[in-house]
């Protein structure tokens, strides 16, 4: 866009959402040019902030009548770059739709607009005994409305899944500019369920302006347990006795020698000194239930070599035990000056091969790693650590991280299990899927978003040409004959 | 003509197989390949269209190759497995190939460890239960039905099937971790894998789902398993009108005995009964079932489900509904199908999850069809303010012609260009969907 | 992450399309204490900060969030000139730390803030109003005895230039709320208590400490030092107050980028206390102890004071953590009274104190201790933030407000006669009275046997 341009779209928007609502200057929109990946910038042309859908759904009918993209931003703290801005378009940032609409308990459901915080979710529906399950390390300042791009997850998806499993409806905006619902508060809605294809689909088919979540029954009993061990082999070792039993706890995290170490250093989280491995496993659920399975939990752990098991005791001590595994990935910068979060998924048998490998890579690169992960579902974070100060070292590290991603699709895994493909592992979709895997996917892409401008160049490494059709066309469409529709 | 279509057809199965094939070839009169591809017979029916051909691959390239010359010829098709809910949804508009999947069955992998299973999807669903059981696992999804009927996996995840224990494991989208399907062009593509957590690119998966074989055909699904729980225990009690019913849900739903299904059954006759089930350890399950009794104000405690437990409310070519709802809208169904069975005087019958907020309706395939399209429209409206829908899954001819089986649909004009990018041809199940789709 | 290296040789993070357009104009900070970029470079832009930021609470926009604050401040090191847009988002920061708090990589944000607003103090020129704003605001809250001349009656017949610059500059409306509250909280004028040179210590003595009479606390709550004073005498201490020889701490004039000012300060209250003796300093207002405790690094660069502030402020206690470290000899009567706790900004984040008024308070026999909801995020009063910016202000002050209510307490009890003022009148506007009283003031009650009747006046 030229500068002309800029302001003619920068005055449009000003009409439609007020001067406020605006941003064009330099130094301002320079601070959006990047979400929690901060590895990659790009000042975006303009920086719009919608308070309502109208505004909304306004703001992209003016992208669309500019021919301008547009990407969409909560709170900026993903960790693939879903966010990274356009430098000819407009970032829509819906912090400032932050309502939450209504708390029904009697329904089990919330409905929330997409700027508020996760963590914001479950502090309304507490005094009723409820909460909001998915809980990202990041939730006490994540958007709901970023959950919904990512389905994302946390460490209790392993009982309770994830994003995509507690939302039951959306308003959002098309990338026509149209306002759809999909789905509401009862399952099942007729038709294709366009509502599960939009959870994860990284604001590539649209944005979302409100947002109907399952609210789940707060556990009558809660009981968390923090386990040391030697090394990563016992504490896999014991996580797969557990599964094996037949026990679904809520969350096993998992947490290596480096990662505790800086963990402590943060926070003081006083995890056992000297472990090579930690194992924090939480049982929810009716108290009957977990009592019976707690201490099946405590006998496989010690039975696989748990040098020193640690109840908690208190909502306190279950916090703390906590605050180690939440704070892992910034909690790194303290024993690193630089280091790239990994997000992979392995089959969860395969976690002592792969750490074994990740361990032999990281060595013969000369390159520390951190592991914590999601013990339960096999979701590695790798914390590749180096020093962007020492020559080589970076390239290094994106190496080590790039053979890691290798290792999970080599054990029929995911390049990624929670952070997103955003613009980070775009050029990885293809060790993971087919061209034909690919394309697939973007028929539906050109469904929703035929001008290619909803947040692009992000998630497939080439974008489809939505004009070419699959198979011949031949004569009317039968729908068409049928007075169903119409072709424009 | 027929005989060069079937030509190329056959043609298409036998070089879609080579020496690694693993399905058995049936062998037949027409050569090797004959049963695999052949004339439509009386059995091929779909909903009362006849199909001109029937062709059984027996693995996904040999589907690929077939559905490849079904695009070239511009032949509509419809994929039936076990053919136990072909009579739901419209008949399809017009009908070529009958694609049927029973030889495209078998157990792929099954990581017991990772408490996963990939599994094609013409296996009889029964016979991948019997599979897991032996390692102490299943696919907690529920699938109603008459004892005997042998659901394919590819038909429950076409239509999105689901019975009691939804409430605590979900429905098959959120247990369908990886799916492979064909598309109308006879492309190949995955989505998903074999792993739960798995964020890489589009849920195609969700999307399949629930979508009566009009995107392509499914291939291939990988699930997400539960381990079989130690003991469990069926708590039933009678109530004496909806209202109760629905205060007796929602206590149970307010408690701490975390139930896996909460059903409630209302027979024509008015008699209403509340169910609920309860999984885990043999211990926790004896304290919370002694827990439900006494928010229920007693109940009989079985090791095994009522009579009605998992099944529809009809038989076959009777009116069949879903009707869904916010849970707390539940007690209005049940109360509005009370009103209807007063005020028209038929033998509505409604039997579901009151724990998910899905049910199911029947209406006796005697219903003169005006009455049924009031009924209809009535539950309908009251599903609607409770904030979901009423389908008619399947009803007699007679009564589709007066009634609309899928009410409003939102985003219907999304839908029908999603429709157009897989299926430009309007090939696959043509006018089986919503919108005429 | 390899791209095109800035001025001191660390490569910069790749922008995907090349880099930014060079600045136009003079780059932000000269070499005078600029923002640290190694402090800068700490931030890995997670985000924790942002729900924990009142302006991000009240605006939702970046710039005025501590994470695009810091991104600011890197700008301006790599070239951006200093804007009135910069400017305005340093302005608008309110120095509360609960980002500082809430930050899993340790960013040292209290530092970075402060070097940038010394900066942006002697290298910006605000506009002409503004500029005689502050200069009236701060020539009148570091003066005890000018600040005493806005109360009531006295107002009216002082024909000095400080009313007449009081009334041009538009501080009136702007000290409205504040004075309004003053009004209803604070006793009357003639009525002030007395503060003692010195107090000695009841019984065993036990330490001997200075004590801060401080500005606002001084001019309109002098009884909250009358109560320090007894209190630290009932637990052993002999006090040191000084109070004719006494100034302003300077916490307001740093916290403000006003740094030689704040020296001035300084020095002043170092020649008459660090010799005096005293084994600790204490402090009954949380901003003024979080200032106290840095003088070390205010001082750093002046040799003839750096060491002697450095153990001065090695010496620095609030009333509460002496009290603790000390450990409780004086017995307590019982207070049958609810109160919410609020934790003052300086004193929670700043300092790190949050146990130990809690510990105190809950000593009290049958008095109970409510938690205030979203206590991280600060009421809005911030020093002087409140009389810059007023309107949103107002609308913290109110959101806190209507949390302290709803916990249903008796009382609200802070360390902080700034945040007294602003919940308090918050709490009118809100069409509510709230008791308040600073947390010496309730152990003091306890303390000498008085009833709850005076503390919910």
């Amino acid at each position: 866009m030229t500068t002309t341009d800029v302001s003619t779209l920068a005055a449009t928007l000003r009409a439609v959402l007020g001067d406020h609502q605006v941003i064009s200057d330099r130094q301002e929109l320079r601070t959006y040019e990047c979400d929690g990946l901060a590895q990659y910038r790009v000042v975006p042309a303009l920086v719009a902030l919608p308070r309502t859908a109208a505004e909304c759904a306004a703001t992209v009918r003016a992208c669309v009548d500019a021919g301008v993209p547009f990407v969409a931003r909560g709170s900026g703290t993903g960790l693939s770059g879903g966010a990274l801005p356009h430098a000819d378009g407009v970032l829509i940032v819906t912090s400032q739709m932050r309502a939450i609409r209504e708390i029904a308990p009697a329904d089990e459901r919330a409905v929330v607009e997409p700027g508020v915080i996760n963590l914001h979710v479950s502090r309304a529906a507490a005094p009723y005994g409820y909460h909001y399950a998915p809980d990202p390390s990041s939730q006490q300042v994540c958007s709901i409305g970023g959950n919904v791009a990512e389905n994302s997850g946390g460490a209790h998806c392993l009982k309770y899944g994830f994003t995509t499993n507690h939302v039951t409806g959306l308003e959002v905006v098309t990338p026509d500019g149209d306002l759809v619902r999909l789905g509401g508060r009862a399952p099942d809605a007729p038709g294709y369920d366009l509502l599960g294809a939009f959870v994860g689909s990284e604001g590539t088919l649209g944005i979302t302006t409100e947002v109907t979540v399952r609210l789940t029954r707060s556990p009558e009993s809660v009981r968390t347990l923090l386990a040391g061990f030697t090394g990563t082999d016992q504490a896999g070792a014991a996580t797969s006795a557990i599964i094996a039993a037949g026990v679904v706890p809520a969350a096993i995290e998992m947490m290596d020698a480096l990662a505790i170490e800086a963990a402590e250093a943060a926070v003081r989280c006083g995890y056992p000194a000297g472990a090579g491995a930690v194992l924090i496993v939480e049982l929810d659920g009716p108290a009957a239930e977990v009592d019976a399975q707690f201490a099946d939990v405590e006998r496989l752990c010690r039975d696989n070599g748990a040098t020193e098991i640690r109840v908690a005791a208190d909502d306190a001590e279950r916090a703390l035990i906590w605050k180690g595994r939440k704070s892992a990935f910034a909690a790194v910068g303290r024993i690193s000056p630089d280091y790239i979060v990994q997000d992979g998924v392995i089959p969860r048998t395969a976690l002592p091969e792969v750490l074994r490998r990740i361990a032999e890579i990281s060595a013969r690169h000369g390159v520390r790693v951190a592991n914590v992960f999601h013990a339960g579902d096999g979701n590695l974070h790798p914390l590749v650590l180096f020093d962007d100060a020492v020559p080589g070292q970076a390239e290094r590290a994106e190496e080590v991280s790039a053979a890691i991603l290798d290792i999970c699709v080599a054990q029929g895994g995911s390049i990624t299990g929670e952070h997103g493909v955003g613009m980070d592992k775009v050029s990885f979709m293809p060790r993971m899927y087919t061209d034909d895997d690919l394309d697939t996917m973007q028929l539906l892409r050109c469904a929703f978003d035929p001008r290619g401008l909803a947040n692009p160049g992000k998630v497939f490494p080439t974008p489809r040409l939505c004009g070419e059709v699959p198979g011949r066309r031949r004569g009317v469409h039968p729908v068409q004959e049928a007075g169903l529709a119409e072709v424009f | 003509m027929a005989g060069d279509v079937l030509a190329a057809l056959r043609a298409a199965a036998g070089e879609a197989t080579g020496p690694a094939d693993d399905g058995a070839r049936p062998a037949g009169p027409d050569g090797p390949d004959a049963a695999v591809v052949r004339p439509a017979g009386d059995e091929d029916v779909v909903a009362g269209v006849r199909p001109r051909y029937v062709a059984a691959p027996g693995s996904t390239a040999e589907a690929a190759a077939l559905v490849r010359v079904a695009a070239a010829r511009g032949l509509a098709v419809v994929v039936r497995g076990a053919g136990t809910r072909q009579d739901w949804a419209n008949p399809p508009r017009r009908l070529d190939l009958l694609l049927d999947t029973r030889r495209l069955a078998g157990v792929v992998e099954h990581a017991a460890g990772d408490l996963i299973v990939v599994v094609r999807a013409g296996t009889p669903v029964a016979e991948l239960q019997a599979a897991l059981a032996t390692a102490g696992q299943h696919l907690a999804l529920d699938t109603p039905l008459p004892p005997g009927a042998a659901s394919t996996v590819g038909g429950v995840v076409a239509t999105n099937t689901s019975g009691p224990r939804r409430m605590r494991y979900g429905t098959v989208r959120d247990l369908l971790i990886g799916i492979t399907v064909v598309r109308p062009d006879g492309v190949v593509a995955r989505a998903g894998g074999k792993v739960v957590k798995n964020v890489a690119g589009y849920d195609l998966g969700k999307l399949f789902t629930g979508a009566y074989g009009t995107l392509g055909l499914v291939a291939e699904c990988a699930f997400r398993l539960h381990p079989l729980p130690a003991a469990r225990a069926f708590l039933t009690r009678r109530a004496g009108d909806a209202a109760e019913a629905g205060r007796l849900a929602a206590a149970v739903l307010a408690a701490q005995v975390v139930p896996s299904a909460l059903e409630v059954d209302a027979a024509p006759d008015g008699r209403t009964e509340v169910a609920v089930l309860l999984e885990g350890t043999p211990r926790g399950v004896k304290e919370r079932a002694a827990a439900t009794r006494a928010l229920l104000g007693g109940a009989t405690v079985a090791d095994e489900p009522p009579p009605w437990w998992s099944s529809y409310p009809w038989r076959p070519g009777d009116v069949g509904l879903t009707l869904t709802a916010a849970l707390s809208g539940v007690p209005r169904l049940l109360a509005a199908a009370a009103e209807a069975r007063r005020r028209y005087g038929v033998a509505l019958a409604v039997r579901g999850s009151a724990g998910a907020g899905v049910l199911h309706a029947g209406l006796p395939s005697a219903t003169p069809p005006d009455v049924v399209a009031r009924t209809v429209a009535e539950l309908r409206v009251v599903a609607g303010s409770a904030g979901g829908h009423a389908v008619v899954l399947t009803a007699p001819p007679q009564v589709r012609e007066r009634v609309d089986l899928w009410g409003p649909v939102d985003g219907l004009h999304l839908m029908r260009r999603v429709k157009a990018q897989f299926d430009p041809d309007a090939r696959f199940a043509p006018g089986r969907f919503v919108g005429g789709i | 992450m390899s791209g095109i290296p800035d001025q001191r040789g660390r490569p910069v993070p790749r922008d995907v399309l090349g880099p930014v357009a060079p600045a136009p104009g003079e780059p932000a900070f000269d070499d005078d204490h600029p923002p640290r970029r190694e402090l800068v470079d700490d931030c890995v832009h997670c985000g924790f900060c942002l729900p924990t930021c009142p302006t991000y609470v009240l605006w939702g926009e970046e710039m005025d969030s501590p994470r695009g604050r810091i991104h600011l401040m890197e700008q301006g090191l790599d070239g951006e000139p200093l804007s009135p847009s910069m400017v305005a988002h340093v302005d608008r920061c309110l120095g509360c730390m609960a980002c500082v708090t809430a930050c899993p990589s340790g960013v040292r944000y209290d530092r970075l803030i402060e070097d940038t607003r010394q900066q942006v103090e002697r290298r910006h020129r605000r506009p002409r109003r503004e500029r005689a704003l502050r200069a009236a605001v701060f020539a009148l809250f570091p003066y005890p005895r000018r600040l005493r001349l806005l109360r009531g009656p006295l107002l009216a017949y002082q024909a000095t230039g400080l009313r007449a610059l009081v009334r041009r500059t538009g501080l009136l409306p702007r000290l409205a709320p504040t004075l309004a509250a003053l009004d209803a909280l604070a006793p009357p004028i003639g009525r002030a208590a007395r503060v003692p040179r010195r107090v000695p210590a009841r019984g065993t003595r036990r330490a001997r400490v200075g004590m801060l009479t401080g500005c606002v606390q001084h001019a309109f709550f002098p009884q909250v030092n009358a109560a320090t004073a007894r209190v630290l005498a009932a637990e052993g201490c002999e006090v040191l107050i000084l109070p004719e020889r006494q100034g302003c701490c300077g916490a307001l004039s740093v916290h403000n980028g006003r740094r030689a000012e704040a020296r001035r300060f300084a020095r002043a209250l170092l020649d008459v206390f660090d010799s005096a003796g005293i084994d600790f300093f204490v402090v009954n207002a949380a901003g003024c102890g979080s200032a106290l405790k840095e003088y070390g690094e205010l001082l750093a660069d002046d040799p003839a004071y750096a060491d002697r502030a450095a153990a001065f402020a090695a010496s620095v206690r609030d009333l509460s953590e002496l009290l603790v470290e000390l450990g409780p000899v004086a017995p307590r009567h019982p207070l049958p009274v609810t109160v919410a706790y609020h934790d003052a900004c300086h004193l929670a984040h700043a300092q790190g104190v949050r146990a130990q008024p809690r510990e105190l308070l809950a000593a009290v026999p049958g008095l109970a201790v409510r938690e205030i909801a979203d206590p991280e995020i600060c009421c809005g009063s911030a020093g002087v933030w409140n009389v810059l910016n007023p309107e949103p202000a107002g609308q913290l002050g109110e959101r806190k407000a209507a949390h302290v209510l709803a916990t249903g307490a008796d009382l609200l009890v802070t360390a902080n006669p700034g945040c007294l003022l602003q919940i308090a009148s918050a709490a009118r506007r809100l069409g509510r009275r709230l008791p308040v009283a600073h947390t010496v003031e309730v152990l003091d009650a306890s303390i000498h046997g008085r009833g709850v009747d005076e503390l919910l006046r």
